[in-house]
């Protein structure tokens, strides 16, 4: 592959362009999904495709190719695009320094899913079906679906990087709904790894524990009281902390985004109560929005985006670095050779506080745990949304009865300030997918924290 | 892009190689686009793309076993390797018991008029960002303040074919020409929320001046903020709004396998009233001036017209091949195929919301207190299957005494899709042409809203 990248590599800059950027794939991507037992879909595929972006008179010329002959016609194609582009600025796109890197990584997968027979695959399927089945009788409906990946990602760019990496992928999704007299309800959970093989959903991920967290989920739904709405104090568990910190920070974080965002010209003055830290870690070992380079060749890194209160630093890739004076943070990422990297979270999460965990409920009168969302939404106005599919009533300090279907929202600029306590813990990470225009693994985590009443308003339609 | 019927000619060959190789049972699906797109970041032309790109799926059986694949390169031999990885697949799966064919023949399809224009294939990248540019010069006369912080153009070709081992063979072709603007504006304390606008057409004329003045003279709006009330109140929602409502609940409802596998809670209303009598709900894959209208669905089925809420009363649900078999009914056209996962799925084709008789300006004069929501977040939160939703509406624009006056940051709707329905009080007179809906603006009555303190 780096061959035939190389030469199309030396057309682009003999063109004139400033800098160009080939991004080859190749692997094996499969899908499967099993309805209530029945196979749905189960596809197999070998793809292949080259990622062309060329840089010229300071715009940007993208084209995807599926064609490795043509790769010399690809990136004269960009070339062009980018000149068309380019009459109409203002001022020319530059890009921040970075230093070349060459590298080939490879990744310690036990079991490649490529090489994992499809009758094992629809037996893990098979099995999480009736595990969720076997929970409560009053579920009526699952569906299953698992994706896996597995090839190699060849990056070479006009400043001399040159990195070849395997790439990886185990993804696994129940859906399950569940019926008591008229009342439907539906729960979903997800977990995957971009760093491991099969083997992940064999030990880690497994039918037995991926099914009980969605089908207890169903119960608790079912189960559950209406909730009020209204503005309640409130503690956030984990999972919806982390998508919190996503969705209601995260997203105004990225420097393409905090340009039109209420977060702009606000880095260096206090935008949270004392004592919260929020933090996108792209070194994370192991986690699941973790990679050594971005696709741009730069390393990831870890961006204190709120330290101590104070937003300290904006998620970058080359061009916003260079546009707002920050280092480069090595988070452009694209989803495969259909797109060009633009600027994505990785591992999102609050740090630990002070507060003592076991205090966390204390002195609330009435109130809310939210323990695990369903989607999540940011708008420029700093207004976040996120779906709650498991929360509980606090009531008198002490957790109560289970509450359906709601979501929380809030000002992120104004719910920054009403955090009351973040507990000295460690949390597990919620793992699954953002969408930005293309798709991106990413984490998100925190410990338990506690919101004053104003802080968190509660969409429940009680 | 490929010509359709080339790419007829390679499905009609998968098909034989694929008999050939063991499939009993066998339909291919290809697909050809070429796009050239220009995309806007903070006021600039920033990125011009260009896409060619093929798709081809396969699904075959043997016996009641499936298997499928998908390639992304348009020759014989790339078509060999991935029926190899299908006939593999189906060896290795489970009997599908309920399984009983692929569509057969249509006796004839409908011919929908101005599907594509030449001038939009003809187009060179200079005329597309020509239409960005022009989005965004208008902007800055519309409004100083107003920054086009996301937004662009595209001119798309796309050919399909499908063709089976049932002698199904059908093709297609069609165009698209869009320009797309998201604006924001500083705001006293902030920003505005981003306002969205956009406009497809067939041929190069997009509305580009009408998406600009859309944004522009919501932008100025935003501008002020105010603040809401909490309680029940009288909202008008844009289709952009109660489209993706509908879109994560009713329509989730209507599918015809979530029908049959006891996932839709109107599933046994059919000629019950779930709605309000103002309302008229149809899908129309034929409609002029649909982005999902065409000839045919993902199966070759012929697509049609099909009403689903009319005067209040359910009156059909949506159906593929697989499902409408399974339960005794025919399909409705509504296949859609998602080619890289080889999975086919029921999916409305244009969802359009009948009008009602005055205009939405007189309607907004007419307003003594109320809430008019544009864009909504968190729609795919909702529960597809109770219809429960809890959203919050941004933009959100508070209407009092017949005039819209500031945005309110933060409104929370909550509630249920049956609900909803019910509490429809008025529907406007003019449709807005959505990627996936066309209707107007509808107004609710008595919805629970929760503003933030």
């Amino acid at each position: 592959m780096f061959e035939k990248l190389e030469s199309a590599l030396e057309i682009g800059s003999g063109l004139g362009a400033s800098y160009v950027e080939l991004r080859g794939e190749s692997g094996f991507i499969e899908y499967i999904q099993m309805d209530d037992g029945r196979v749905s879909a189960l596809t197999q595929r070998l793809e292949q495709g080259v990622a062309v972006r060329v840089l010229a008179d300071g715009a940007w010329g993208f084209v995807t190719t599926s064609d490795l002959n043509g790769l010399d016609n690809a990136v004269k194609d960009a070339y062009s695009m980018a000149r068309a582009a380019a009459i109409t600025r203002r001022e020319p796109i530059v890009l921040a320094e970075t230093k070349a890197h060459e590298d080939v990584l490879d990744f310690d997968v036990k079991r490649d899913p490529r090489h994992v027979p499809i009758e094992e695959k629809l037996q893990y399927m098979q099995d999480m079906t009736k595990e969720i089945r076997d929970f409560d009788s009053r579920i009526t409906a699952v569906t299953v679906k698992i994706r896996t990946a597995s090839g190699k990602k060849y990056l070479m760019t006009s400043d001399g990087s040159r990195i070849q990496t395997d790439v990886v992928l185990v993804w696994s999704y129940p859906w399950v709904t569940g019926k008591d007299g008229t009342r439907l309800s539906a729960a979903r959970y997800e977990d995957a790894s971009t760093k491991s093989g099969w083997e992940y959903l064999e030990k880690v991920a497994t039918p037995e524990v991926i099914g009980l967290e969605a089908a207890k989920r169903v119960k608790l739904q079912l189960e559950g009281i209406p909730a009020k709405g209204g503005s309640f104090p409130c503690v956030l568990g984990p999972r919806v902390i982390g998508v919190l910190a996503h969705e209601a920070l995260g997203h105004l974080a990225e420097a393409d985004l905090t340009v039109q965002s209420s977060f702009n010209g606000k880095v260096g003055e206090v935008v949270a109560a004392e004592g919260v830290s929020m933090t996108d870690n792209g070194v994370d070992e192991g986690n699941l929005g973790t990679s050594k380079y971005d696709d741009e060749a730069s390393l990831a890194s870890r961006v204190e985006i709120i330290k101590d209160s104070v937003l300290t630093e904006l998620m970058t890739n080359r061009e916003y670095a260079a546009k707002i004076g920050q280092r480069v943070t090595g988070n452009a990422r694209a989803e495969s050779y259909l797109h060009p990297p633009i600027i994505r979270m990785r591992n999102t999460l609050f740090e630990r506080g002070d507060y003592n965990p076991d205090e966390m409920f204390e002195g609330i009168e009435f109130g809310y745990y939210c323990a695990d969302f369903r989607g999540g939404q940011a708008q420029m106005n700093a207004s976040f949304q996120v779906g709650i599919q498991e929360a509980y009533e606090i009531v008198n300090g002490e957790l109560g009865k289970p509450v359906t279907d709601l979501s929380i929202s809030g000002i992120a600029t104004d719910s920054l300030f009403k955090i009351e306590g973040v507990a000295n813990e460690d949390f597990p990470f919620e793992l699954g997918r953002c969408g930005k225009g293309q798709e991106a693994f990413v984490a998100a985590g925190g410990p338990n924290i506690r919101f004053l009443k104003g802080g968190i308003t509660f969409g429940g339609s009680s | 892009m490929i010509e359709e019927k080339t790419l007829l000619d390679l499905c009609e060959y998968i098909v034989k190689a694929g008999k050939e190789k063991g499939a009993e049972h066998i339909e291919v699906h290809a697909a050809s686009e070429s796009e050239v797109e220009s995309d806007v970041e903070m006021g600039q032309i920033s990125q011009v793309s260009k896409k060619n790109l093929s798709e081809i799926a396969i699904r075959l059986f043997i016996g009641k076993r499936m298997g499928s694949a998908f390639t992304n390169i348009p020759t014989q031999d790339a078509a060999n390797e991935a029926l190899d990885l299908a006939i593999s697949a189906a060896k290795a799966t489970t009997e599908d018991e309920d399984w009983s064919g692929l569509p057969s023949p249509a006796d004839e399809y409908p011919v929908i008029e101005g599907l594509w224009q030449d001038s939009v294939v003809d187009s060179d990248s200079g005329e597309v960002v020509g239409l960005a540019g022009k989005a965004l010069s208008l902007s800055v006369k519309a409004d100083p303040d107003l920054i086009p912080g996301f937004g662009g153009s595209a001119a798309i070709g796309f050919s399909a074919a499908y063709a089976n081992s049932n002698g199904v063979a059908h093709s297609d072709k069609g165009t698209f020409a869009l320009v797309v603007l998201g604006g924001i504006a500083p705001t006293d304390t902030g920003m505005t929320p981003m306002v969205f606008a956009y406009d497809i057409a067939r041929d190069m004329n997009v509305d580009v001046e009408g998406t600009v003045d859309d944004v522009a003279s919501t932008i100025q709006i935003c501008k002020n903020s105010v603040k809401g009330n909490s309680g029940k109140h009288t909202i008008i929602m844009h289709p952009l709004a109660y489209g993706q409502v509908m879109n994560f609940t009713l329509i989730q409802s209507i599918r015809g396998d979530n029908v049959a596998r006891g996932k839709s809670k109107i599933g046994d209303k059919l000629g019950e009233k779930i709605a309000s009598e103002k309302i008229t709900v149809v899908d129309d894959g034929l409609h002029p001036r649909g982005v999902s209208s065409s000839s045919a669905d993902d199966e070759g089925v012929p697509r049609r017209r099909t009403p689903i809420i009319e005067k209040g009363v359910l009156r059909s649900f949506l159906w593929d091949t697989y499902w409408a078999n399974k339960m005794g009914v025919k399909s409705t056209g509504n296949a859609k195929r998602n080619m890289r996962q080889g999975l086919v799925d029921i999916s409305p084709s244009n969802i359009v919301v009948e009008p009602g008789e005055r205009e939405i300006e007189d309607i907004i004069k007419g307003t003594k207190h109320g809430y008019y929501i544009r864009g909504v977040q968190g729609a795919h939160s909702s529960n597809p299957e109770s219809g429960d939703f809890s959203i919050v509406g941004n933009p959100a624009i508070l209407i009092e005494n017949g005039k819209m006056v500031g945005a309110v940051h933060g409104l929370m709707v909550a509630g249920n899709v049956y609900d909803l329905l019910n509490q429809v009080d008025e529907i406007a007179k003019t449709p807005h042409y959505l990627q996936s809906i066309i209707g107007p603006e509808i107004v609710f009555k008595d919805v629970s809203l929760i503003a933030k303190e």
